[in-house]
């Protein structure tokens, strides 16, 4: 080869895959207000991403999955938490994570600014991004759902406790969330029926409830879980 | 060292280096807060966050200072002539350095842009802009004065206007979290995957030529091949960060296949290496420099072309995005690649500013060494904790912190090579710093 076909190497192979990029970032930009529903990206939602960026939560979070690891992924944080949850959590950290090895800062955030932060969430949460993060894909939830219903000797009220949410903030067997304290052995304290109640109303229960009510539960699936959580003693 | 200007180039170097072990040391505090719990208190004034921001906002500053550098060694020789202006190269040295000094004590005051690699904030940004226009300035009135063009001039002005050029991406507020990330890799991906590549094309090719002696023209062809298919597999390559932001499904093909090519220009670049050493026409000098540029080229293969790889197709990418398998990757590529390609310029050019003809190796190796032992097993111990992370939280569905709790063993032994990483540090920058002339054996 010689050094002039070498040149036409690099010419040709730079310009064609310019070409390629520019032309699909043109059509990126076409098709982007759709897929990011970019009709909904009110003026709350702006400040809520600057608020985010202002307090650097990026380089301890990663969001659509870029950033730093130290935290979880906030793209679909408000789905996982709820908005109640997310409020908390920016609000008071120092409460909601005493209990854990890893520590958010306290940055006295205004409450009119966390109203931004969680219109940004929200909003973040509806891109239309391939299902990205995989533990939070509603898909797999449901064939999850499916597959343990089908399993003999799984109960379904098991099946409701893994699909609908409870185990982002509790965990069984190990698995599962933080936030709240682990359910393996629940059912020595409370009985079925206050199980059930303190799922659907919890500061019915107890005054000081940081857990959200749990809304989305059919009443047959609230009397599954319940009688689940019950025996497990 | 034949021309009078190349000398700015040593105090480019002497603070990549201190700014380097700085890094280094940032990047142990990054791994103690993986390991152990830091007190409610301590987080409120000195987060994970800021940490992070510093390491790698001074390891971007070490490197492009050691980049340039480079280039203002190189340019001379090259072109034969002395730097336009010194003064100039002076200037911009200082101005540089202040930036990264202040941007790094603003983000302990949480003065920050907030953007992940680009917290540094606006008013800074342009200052770095300017520094880059004097130094793009005062090279290319080098080059245009002495009026004697060679490929290695071309591409590393090329490579240095593009690099330039892409910073302005970071640059705007993006109201769209999806538009914001888009051209936040046309930083960030376009620059370690294109324009800091056609520098090290070009700042290799000239090493390899002063070191081996080989012909002009066949470094300058193979130099041509390397940087074309860098960028035809690099530009429409950067769709592998576009799998899960929102942007539409044909990056999957596209991001995919191209990216998956990464690795044929790095792996030339080793085949390039191996085969101008194996048929140098000079007689070896100063061995350990050579085993540095071989051992970037191998380096630079693992970290950035197999570890890069590994999850770049969107099937795998999936359930490791964002990751410490990502992590993993970016410390083997960033080192392999980067660091130990301004090492080996250090190492070429420092002796010749100092006016030793051989210099002693014994640090030099052993510092070399160390580094990429403990680098190597980092990559691996960073690998297996985002191996565990991706199956445990991915595929399980484990809650984060649950999943943590199972990484955090691995995060430990981390930190303890981190350790051993620093030595090696301390150690070359020592010797770099305070280089000393090989003993002469009794005859
Ligand atoms: C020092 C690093 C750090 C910074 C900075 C930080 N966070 Fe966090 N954040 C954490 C950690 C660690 C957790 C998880 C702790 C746990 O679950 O035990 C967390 C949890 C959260 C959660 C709950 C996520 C879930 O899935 O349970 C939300 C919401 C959140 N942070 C929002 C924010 C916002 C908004 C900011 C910026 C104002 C921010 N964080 C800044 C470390 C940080
Ligand atoms: C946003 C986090 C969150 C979610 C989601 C959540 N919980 Fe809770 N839960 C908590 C917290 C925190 C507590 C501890 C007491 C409190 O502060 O409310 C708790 C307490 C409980 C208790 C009482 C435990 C005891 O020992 O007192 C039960 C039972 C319970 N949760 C069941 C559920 C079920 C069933 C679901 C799913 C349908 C669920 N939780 C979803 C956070 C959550
Ligand atoms: C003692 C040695 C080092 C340790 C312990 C260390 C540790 C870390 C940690 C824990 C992170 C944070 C990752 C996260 O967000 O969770 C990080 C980020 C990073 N470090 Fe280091 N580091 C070290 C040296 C280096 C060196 C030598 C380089 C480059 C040559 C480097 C380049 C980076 C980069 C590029 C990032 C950002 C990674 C990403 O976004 O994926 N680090 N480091
Ligand atoms: C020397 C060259 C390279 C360097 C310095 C480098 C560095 C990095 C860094 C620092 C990141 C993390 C960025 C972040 O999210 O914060 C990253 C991500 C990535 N790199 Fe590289 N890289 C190089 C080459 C390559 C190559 C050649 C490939 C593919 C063959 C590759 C594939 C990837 C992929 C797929 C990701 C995304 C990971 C994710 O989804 O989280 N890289 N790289
Ligand atoms: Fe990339």
């Amino acid at each position: 080869m010689t050094k002039k076909a070498a040149f036409w190497i690099f010419l040709f192979g730079t310009l064609s895959s310019a070409a390629l990029f520019l032309v699909l970032t043109w059509d990126m930009h076409r098709q982007v207000d759709v897929l990011s529903r970019a009709d909904k990206l009110s003026d709350t939602v702006i400040a809520g991403k600057k608020s985010f960026e202002k307090h650097n939560c990026n380089d301890c979070h990663t969001i659509l999955g870029f950033g730093g690891y130290y935290a979880p992924d906030l793209t679909r944080v408000v789905q996982r938490v709820g908005e109640d949850g997310v409020r908390y959590r920016i609000k008071h950290p120092e409460l909601a994570f005493a209990a854990s090895v890893r520590k958010m800062p306290q940055q006295h955030i205004p409450a009119a600014e966390i109203e931004n932060l969680l219109a940004f969430f929200s909003w973040v949460g509806e891109i239309d991004n391939g299902d990205w993060p995989p533990q939070d894909s509603k898909k797999r939830l449901t064939r999850g759902e499916k597959r343990l219903v089908a399993m003999a000797g799984v109960s379904p009220g098991a099946a409701v406790f893994k699909s609908k949410g409870c185990m982002n903030c509790h965990a069984l067997g190990g698995s599962g969330g933080s936030f709240g304290p682990a359910l393996d052995t629940v059912g020595r304290t409370l009985s079925t029926e206050q199980i059930g109640q303190y799922i659907k109303e919890p500061k019915s229960v107890n005054p000081q409830a940081l857990m959200p009510p749990q809304t989305d539960l059919t009443d047959r699936e609230l009397e599954e879980v319940a009688k689940f959580l019950g025996n497990l003693k | 060292m034949e021309y009078r200007s190349q000398r700015i180039a040593h105090w480019y170097f002497r603070i990549a280096l201190v700014l380097f072990v700085l890094q280094v040391m940032m990047g142990l505090w990054l791994a103690y807060n993986y390991t152990f719990t830091v007190p409610q208190e301590i987080v409120d004034v000195f987060p994970f966050a800021t940490a992070r921001a510093i390491h790698t906002n001074l390891l971007v500053l070490w490197m492009l200072l050691g980049f340039m550098g480079g280039t203002y060694y190189i340019v001379p020789e090259e072109t034969g002539s002395e730097v336009y202006s010194p003064n100039l190269a002076w200037l911009q040295l200082i101005a540089l350095v202040a930036t990264g000094v202040i941007a790094i004590i603003g983000f302990l005051f949480g003065w920050t842009k907030g953007r992940p690699l680009l917290e540094i904030p606006p008013p800074l940004n342009y200052v770095v802009v300017i520094g880059a226009l004097i130094f793009l300035f005062n090279i290319g009135m080098t080059m245009f004065k002495a009026k004697r063009w060679t490929v290695i001039q071309g591409v590393l002005l090329g490579g240095l206007v593009f690099l330039a050029l892409l910073y302005l991406f970071g640059i705007p507020f993006y109201k769209n979290e999806v538009i914001d990330w888009y051209y936040w890799w046309w930083v960030i991906h376009l620059w370690v995957e294109g324009a800091w590549e056609l520098v090290t094309g070009a700042i290799m090719a000239f090493v390899l030529l002063k070191l081996t002696g080989v012909e002009r023209r066949v470094v300058e062809k193979w130099l041509y091949v390397e940087i074309g298919l860098f960028l035809f597999t690099g530009i429409a390559g950067t769709g592998h960060h576009y799998y899960w932001i929102g942007a539409p499904k044909y990056w999957l093909w596209i991001g995919g296949v191209f990216s998956a090519l990464e690795p044929l220009p790095i792996l030339l670049m080793v085949i390039d290496t191996m085969h101008h050493v194996k048929h140098r026409q000079t007689q070896i000098i100063n061995p350990h420099t050579w085993t540095l540029a071989v051992g970037c080229a191998i380096f630079h293969f693992i970290g950035a072309g197999i570890w890069g790889f590994a999850h770049t197709l969107p099937q795998i990418n999936y359930y490791t995005h964002g990751s410490q398998v990502t992590v993993s990757h970016g410390h083997l590529a960033f080192f392999g690649a980067y660091a130990l390609l301004n090492l080996t310029v250090f190492y070429f050019a420092i002796p010749k500013l100092k006016g030793i003809e051989v210099y002693q190796p014994t640090r030099a190796k052993l510092g070399f060494w160390t580094m990429c032992s403990a680098m190597m097993l980092m990559g691996l111990t960073f690998g297996i904790a985002g191996v565990l992370q991706s199956y445990l939280e991915r595929v399980l569905g484990m809650g984060y912190m649950t999943a943590q709790g199972h990484m955090r063993l691995w995060m430990g032994i981390t930190l303890v090579l981190g350790v051993f990483f620093l030595a090696g540090v301390v150690v070359t920058v020592f010797d770099l710093l305070f280089m000393k002339p090989a003993v002469r054996r009794a005859e």
